[in-house]
């Protein structure tokens, strides 16, 4: 290069000092746009980083919600099987839910799908923890991906295991329950979101099968897994009468539920935006906006708008035949599931609309299932089963014609009724089965159910070493200073 | 049903919601603020009528 500027007779600069200025400005165009690719890789890093203690904020919404619905004889088993329930999701979806997920999504015997991401080979090639594979399955400074994406999906497992805890608090053996959600969480959810929460799940595929925010593979599938222990787990003791009537049977500290609940709500929020795929990354659907997980187009404002509006619909529709706060809550979490399938597509007014019909519905459903002698000690087989499977139809009925998938006019399958009817079908066989059989099977081998005398005196103290509340009544322990 | 003519994703370039382009939204926001006002309307009425029950 000279070191200085030749200019012709007209001012303007020679052709070599041209070709300088032009490989010295896309030399800095290069470094520049290297930096902005290490800005996205970090920014979609955090994003779903981000999202996993936001999910860890639902396990403390469930806890303070389930100890406060539990009697105070039993309210620290119900924060063990909780936290357990959790621990255990994590190394289970490590061995085998994350390898299920991308193996799973055509079905038996695992064959690839047309998406090219999916099938037993590409499942082990990225999701086992041994091997070629375990390279994606720790820390790799090559891979920015993979070890979030798996936090976020290990976060829906636990999540999908606490949704079943509520409703067999105050009976149920711990080892027992922990194999339940071991069942359900790092399994039947897995498989409900292979085939329905994958671009190349067949229900997608074959039937244009639409469930963004997981109303059916994760909410309608724990319902009803729960119904089905509920089913051979059988009443708390004092439950029902001889006639059939039920009582309520009140928690210890209902204030802590009602929090437990809005703390949920606040864990919601990082659930639905990890359901978000960011763009700009090599993995990305598109370079320029976000998409939901089958790869259509979606946006935060969106999820913003409606799942504000669905929290409120399910509030005030709850309010209106209860004025019970936990039926309110509850209501708010119905309102969530019942827009979740479609909180991407959505008017919301109408998500608003959809949660209030569901807040409506919710006690009268719950009050059903209660007069056929079930006992959900928290009505989660009713918010989350009945509401969830009412959701996954409600987007059926409303987004009927909307491409399920990208691609062009006729070559897309389309949302249609019939298609979500036929995914809610799917789903509550994926609950109830396993749910049923296995706790079936738990029942014959003792590991169910405490026995009687254990659950009259109260599972804490037999199962835990520690009280709740050790200055409570008269026969609560001196402390040093008294 | 799907607001553009074409049922792609690939010709989406605004609204993407259900029913957009049409009068559907204003109604389903009309007919959310009346549910808003009838609920505080029989809610003010019940709670009245718990109250008064207290009242001496």
């Amino acid at each position: 290069m000279l070191p200085y500027t030749i200019y012709n007779d007209m001012g303007v600069k020679n052709v070599e000092e041209q070709i300088a200025d032009l490989v010295a400005q896309v030399a800095a165009l290069e470094a520049s746009s290297a930096g902005a690719a290490v800005t996205n890789t970090m920014f979609a890093e955090t994003f779903y980083y981000l999202t996993i203690p936001l999910m860890i904020i639902i396990h403390a919404g469930f806890l303070a919600y389930e100890m406060g619905a539990s009697r105070l004889k039993n309210v620290l088993s119900s924060g063990v099987k909780n936290i357990l329930a959790f621990a255990f999701m994590i190394p289970t979806f490590y061995f085998f839910g994350w390898w299920v997920y991308w193996a799973f999504p055509t079905g038996i015997p695992g064959l690839p799908g047309p998406a090219g991401i999916s099938g037993i080979e590409y499942a082990n090639a990225i999701a086992l923890g041994w091997g070629d594979s375990a390279q994606y399955m720790g820390p790799n400074i090559a891979d920015q991906a993979s070890g979030v994406f798996f936090g976020a999906f290990a976060m829906f497992a636990a999540t999908t295991a606490s949704i079943m805890s509520g409703a067999v608090i105050e009976r149920i053996q711990t080892v027992g329950f922990i194999i339940l959600a071991i069942v359900l969480g790092s399994f039947a959810w897995v498989v409900a979101a292979a085939w329905g929460w994958h671009a190349d799940g067949w229900m997608v595929t074959n039937f244009g099968l639409h469930d963004f925010g997981a109303a059916g593979l994760v909410h309608a599938v724990a319902g009803f897994f729960a119904l089905g222990v509920l089913i051979n787990l059988g009443p708390r003791i004092g439950k029902f009468n001889a006639d059939g009537t039920a009582n309520h049977i009140p928690g210890h500290n209902m204030p802590l539920t009602v929090v437990g609940l809005m703390l949920i709500i606040v864990g919601f929020f990082g659930f639905l935006m990890a359901c978000v795929l960011v763009p700009g990354e090599a993995w990305s659907w598109f370079a320029d906006k976000p998409a939901t997980i089958y790869g259509t187009p979606i946006t935060l404002s969106a999820l913003s708008f409606n799942i504000l509006m669905a929290i409120a619909g399910g509030i005030i529709g709850s309010w209106l035949f209860t004025r019970d706060p936990f039926w309110m809550m509850s209501g708010a979490l119905a309102g969530i599931i019942s827009a979740a399938s479609g909180l991407d597509i959505y008017f919301p007014a109408m998500a608003f609309i959809v949660a209030f019909s569901a807040g409506i519905i919710l006690k009268p459903c719950a009050d059903w299932l209660e007069r056929r002698g079930i006992d959900d000690a928290v009505g989660a087989v009713t918010v989350h089963g009945t509401i969830g499977l009412y959701g996954v139809i409600m987007l059926g009925v409303w987004g009927a014609g909307f491409p399920a998938l990208q691609g062009a006019a006729g070559d897309a399958p389309t949302i249609s009724l019939l298609g979500q009817i036929i995914g809610a079908a799917v789903f509550f066989l994926l609950g109830f089965v396993p749910g049923y059989v296995v706790s079936y099977i738990l029942k014959m081998f003792g590991m169910l159910r405490i026995p009687e005398g254990a659950e009259i005196a109260g599972m804490d103290l037999v199962k835990v070493p520690a009280h709740g509340y050790p200055e409570w009544g008269n026969k609560a322990p001196i402390t040093p200073a008294e | 049903m799907f607001p553009y003519e074409e049922a792609s994703w690939d010709v989406v370039d605004g609204p993407m919601y259900i029913l957009a382009n049409t009068s559907a939204p204003g109604w389903f926001t009309f007919i959310a603020v009346v549910i808003c006002v009838v609920v505080l309307v029989i809610g003010q009425r019940s709670e009245a009528e718990k109250t008064k029950r207290f009242d001496k």
